[in-house]
């Protein structure tokens, strides 16, 4: 028998396992990041400068931004800004590893007579555009993705589970077969393409009724110098557009899961015992149906974070992917760079987190890697 | 008085857009307190009969044709025929009136929910009984059907039981609202020997004490005669023999019944081969007359000396396959961080020898480590100490070249003809593939001329050749499986369960290939059953296993004669009825 309220050895030693795994995955991403972006055939020294054409300030720049250094040495200088734990010059002011305050929220442990290691908040450089900290711009944009991926994940779930249900109960029905189609049609249909046609529909053709608005982010502001609302309104379009796909998904899945527990044998019993079938599908079937539902979908949430990035786009939700097009329509390479790091570190914890639960919520489940 | 009568009923299945018709005319009647026994193989209709008592079929996929059935409501002193009753008035009787038992305990139980809410359920359906009480009564039933600390049942969820704790589980469900008739669709088929006689002994028990009616169902006439007071022998729908139980299983009359009793290995004396139904019956034309039959069989029994100057010869060589002191111990999950690491023996210092041509017989419960060691004799399992010595060759310690030689002798054939053979693959690539693999012909053309003819060998042909698994039968696919294990020359094959999940009839069938088969190849078999008529059937000697040891080894017809162990004499007396 297994009781798994006791965290066990071999429990213990899966999540370190999947954590040392996390991290040797992010080194990866941030190697292949780095390089990636500075064997690209473009100057951001020249970016920088936009008009101006003299010679001594794009030098400045490069001094600035460490371009003059061999790549090694950047490549170096990037991994030791990203990390928590970093080492860094205290004196030489002019040293590209110079621990410049306006730069890095540190705390400094280990000091040496020109040297300090520092516990600090990841530095992801500067935005090219605004001079802004990357990683502020990020942080400012996250939890809008987020709130729109998991609003969209909801709706998904809820609406999908009913439709697939009714879909399995009424197996073969006219129901059926338009569920069937819409969620064939969700399943291909691209989601830029989803997300003009609603919004042509309905905050265009259809605005009068709907009272939705074509673009919006989660603050507006309105015409009387009120400031600053939280507008929720504008959830409302690209949450379902960005949820047509799972929702199609979830349909299928959840019909074909139905209908595979409807065949087990213990629903013969349920049916011998003499239950009505609203119980038998309520408290035999759901449970055992939306299993696999459930674990399906959390895997999903991770890609939908970075699917957003159309969907927030057309509707200039001011989220990652308005930051994300926005930067690459600039050419600022440090806020596509962190982008993609902040993603992927995103990913992987949640990816952690749902090994972790799976094992947790299925003892059965084996810890092996 | 009868509590339920079926009259002249006939009911038609959907097969792609057809209607094929699968129980003709059946007409029956059961008793207040009577037990029927309805015996058939499988496809002969009789889980059908049992669900449509219930109306448990499917609406849309069968169709009845013809007929009636009765059941007479002993509360309400009522007629009420079943067949014309809406869902809201069946759900009345289903559980409360007539309860099911079915086949598969460890997929009949919800797998999310508690043991004994399952029942509670129930009760709290068709009684008025409160919370507490439904948990007092499910704990009294819990008690009759002897569940160890129900309380803990109670509160155990399917997967934490064993198969007969689920079994009885199942048994205190179907009773827990006093049914007038209790319905078991072959309730003991996926049990252990030792577990199936406790469950039989406790439906019996709890039948003449409630005086329930019983329909019980099986394809084992052994189990029928042991528990029914009349039989009804169904084949391809159709009744053939009813009556009382101990006079057809004494005296059966149609060739049918007497092929069935026939086909199972007897215990009593030892024939060449086994009799299969088709000997006896082929669609219902009679093949044999009655007269010739017995005389027949008494011309394949097998003397004693016949087989003792056999034995002597066989015995008087060096053994080919010596295994000294092998043990399997698996590591077990550990509980909690600072407990202690637990082991699990599967196979605790084994020592046995087996000679060139023999048939060793290993018998034994589920769980006694006799799969583990067939695995472990070609390292398909790695043994954690001991030898195999296979013809003078340390197994243990061969390199994964050599061991591919030695696996290219030492076949093995695996219980479930439904997942051993690769579903994608026809059966032609599934004989090839091996003999391209140890490098055996020249060329695909030559290979595939040798899979043709051990296709015809086991009684298949060409067609069957460019076929998917699917497409066949579980005795038709076992037949693939032997054809596929000669197809390297092997001089030394394991069986392992290879017939357990067949027929009775097919699994004679198979036996008598086995056999054919290695009187023409000169084989030498392990086989592993937990069936112990099967296993003495096809012994010379016989080894049976308990908790991973050998606890007896002997000559097979000596060691059931003469059993020394205890164990041993369990084994033998839990066999339903031993055939005559």
């Amino acid at each position: 028998m297994y009781f798994c309220t006791v965290l066990d050895l071999t429990m213990l030693l899966f999540i370190l396992k999947r954590i040392l795994y996390g991290f040797l995955l992010m080194l990866g991403v941030i190697t292949l990041v780095f390089f990636l972006f500075t064997v690209l055939p473009s100057d951001p020294a020249r970016m920088i400068m936009g008009q101006r054409t003299d010679i001594a300030t794009e030098e400045a720049i490069r001094k600035e931004m460490g371009l003059d250094l061999p790549i090694g040495v950047q490549y170096l200088a990037y991994l030791n800004d990203l990390s928590p734990i970093s080492w860094h010059k205290t004196k030489d002011k002019d040293s590209f590893f110079y621990l410049n305050p306006s730069n890095y929220h540190y705390i400094s442990f280990l000091s040496f007579e020109n040297s300090s290691i520092v516990l600090k908040k990841p530095f992801m450089r500067r935005s090219y555009q605004s001079k802004r900290q990357v990683i502020d711009i990020l942080s400012e944009a996250f939890p809008k993705t987020a709130l729109l991926a998991v609003v969209s994940i909801f709706f998904a779930i809820i609406v999908g589970i009913t439709i697939g249900v009714l879909c399995a109960v009424f197996k073969g029905s006219w129901f059926d077969k338009i569920a069937l189609f819409f969620s064939v049609l969700g399943m291909s249909v691209p989601s830029f393409f989803a997300a003009i046609l609603f919004a042509w529909v309905f905050a265009f053709l259809l605005a009068d009724v709907t009272g939705l608005s074509m673009f919006g982010s989660l603050y507006s502001v309105d015409n009387y110098g009120s400031g600053q609302f939280l507008d929720l309104r504008n959830l409302i379009l690209p949450a379902i557009t960005l949820g047509i796909r799972p929702l199609a998904l979830v349909v299928e899945l959840t019909k074909n899961s139905v209908l595979d527990v409807l065949s087990q044998d213990y629903i013969r019993t349920a049916r011998a015992k003499g239950l009505p079938y609203r119980r038998i599908l309520v408290k035999h079937t759901l449970k055992n149906a939306l299993n696999p539902v459930v674990t399906a979908i959390s895997g999903w949430l991770a890609s939908l974070l970075a699917g957003a990035v159309f969907v927030e786009y057309i509707f200039d939700w001011k989220g990652m992917g308005v930051v994300i097009v926005d930067a690459l329509d600039k050419y600022d390479f440090p806020v596509v760079m962190g982008a993609l790091l902040y993603v992927s570190i995103i990913l992987v914890i949640i990816n952690i987190i749902v090994d972790i639960t799976y094992g947790w919520l299925d003892p059965q489940v084996k810890f092996t890697s | 008085m009868d509590i339920l009568k079926v009259d002249n009923f006939s009911l038609a299945f959907k097969r792609e857009k057809s209607w094929h018709t699968v129980l003709h005319n059946v007409t029956f009647a059961l008793k207040k307190g009577e037990t029927l026994g309805i015996v058939g193989e499988s496809g002969s209709g009789k889980s059908v009969m049992a669900l449509s008592i219930m109306k448990l079929l499917s609406a849309t996929q069968s169709r009845v044709n013809e007929g009636n059935i009765h059941y007479f409501d002993t509360e309400s002193s009522r007629e009420i025929s079943i067949l014309p009753l809406k869902e809201k008035e069946l759900r009345k009787i289903r559980g409360r009136k007539i309860a099911m038992i079915f086949q598969e305990p460890m997929t009949s139980l919800n797998p999310s929910l508690k043991c004994g809410y399952q029942i509670v359920e129930q009760l709290r359906l068709h009684t008025s009984l409160s919370k507490k009480e439904a948990y007092k009564k499910t704990i009294e039933l819990f008690k009759e059907v002897l569940l160890p600390r129900p309380e803990k049942i109670f509160q155990a969820y399917p997967f934490e039981l064993s198969g007969g704790q689920k079994q009885r589980v199942m048994i205190a469900l179907a009773m827990s609202c006093n049914p007038d008739i209790l319905i078991a669709d072959e309730p003991t088929t996926a049990l252990d020997v030792t577990v199936q006689k406790g469950i039989l002994e406790l439906i019996k028990k709890l039948q003449s004490k409630y005086q329930m009616s019983v329909i019980f169902i099986t394809h084992d006439l052994g189990v029928v005669v042991d528990i029914a007071d009349t039989m009804l022998v169904l084949y391809q729908g159709k009744i053939v023999e009813y009556g009382d139980a101990e006079n057809i299983f004494e005296n059966p009359k149609h060739p049918y019944t007497q092929g069935l009793l026939a086909c199972t290995p007897s215990l009593e004396y030892r024939l060449r081969k086994l009799p299969t139904v088709s000997d006896f019956i082929q669609n219902e034309h009679i093949v044999k007359q009655e007269e010739t039959r017995e005389e027949w069989i008494r011309s394949l029994i097998i003397s004693s000396e016949e087989r003792e100057n056999h034995h002597l010869q066989l015995y008087s060589r060096e053994p080919i396959l010596k295994i000294e002191n092998l043990s399997k111990i698996y590591p077990l999950r550990k509980e909690k961080l600072f407990s202690k690491r637990q082991y699990l023996t599967a196979l605790n210092n084994v020592s046995i020898e087996v000679y060139e041509g023999e048939t060793l017989g290993l018998v034994g419960e589920s769980g006694c480590g006799k799969t583990t060691l067939g695995r472990s004799i070609i390292r398909l399992i790695e043994p954690s100490k001991g030898n195999i010595i296979y013809k003078g060759k340390e197994i243990t310690s061969l390199s994964s070249k050599e061991l591919r030689k030695v696996r290219k002798e030492v076949q093995i054939i695996l219980q479930d003809p439904y997942s051993s053979l690769n579903q994608r693959i026809t059966v032609g690539e599934a004989l090839i593939e091996p003999m391209r693999v140890h490098n055996l012909f020249r060329n695909d053309k030559e290979r595939k001329k040798r899979s043709i003819e051990l296709l015809e060998r086991v009684s298949l042909n060409e067609s069957h050749f460019y076929r998917y698994p699917h497409e066949f039968s579980g005795g038709q696919r076992q037949r693939i499986a032997i054809a596929r294990a000669l197809t390297l020359n092997p001089k030394f094959i394991i069986c392992d369960e290879s017939v357990s999940a067949l027929d009775v009839s097919v699994q004679a069938q198979v036996l008598n290939l086995l056999n054919e088969l290695k009187r023409e190849f000169q084989l030498t078999y392990i086989f592993i059953s937990h069936d112990l008529s099967v296993v003495k059937f096809m012994s010379d000697r016989m080894a049976v296993m308990k908790d991973g040891e050998i606890v007896e080894l002997n000559e097979a017809d000596k060691l059931y004669k003469n059993p020394q162990s205890q164990y041993t004499q369990q084994l033998i007396e839990a066999i339903p009825r031993k055939r005559i």
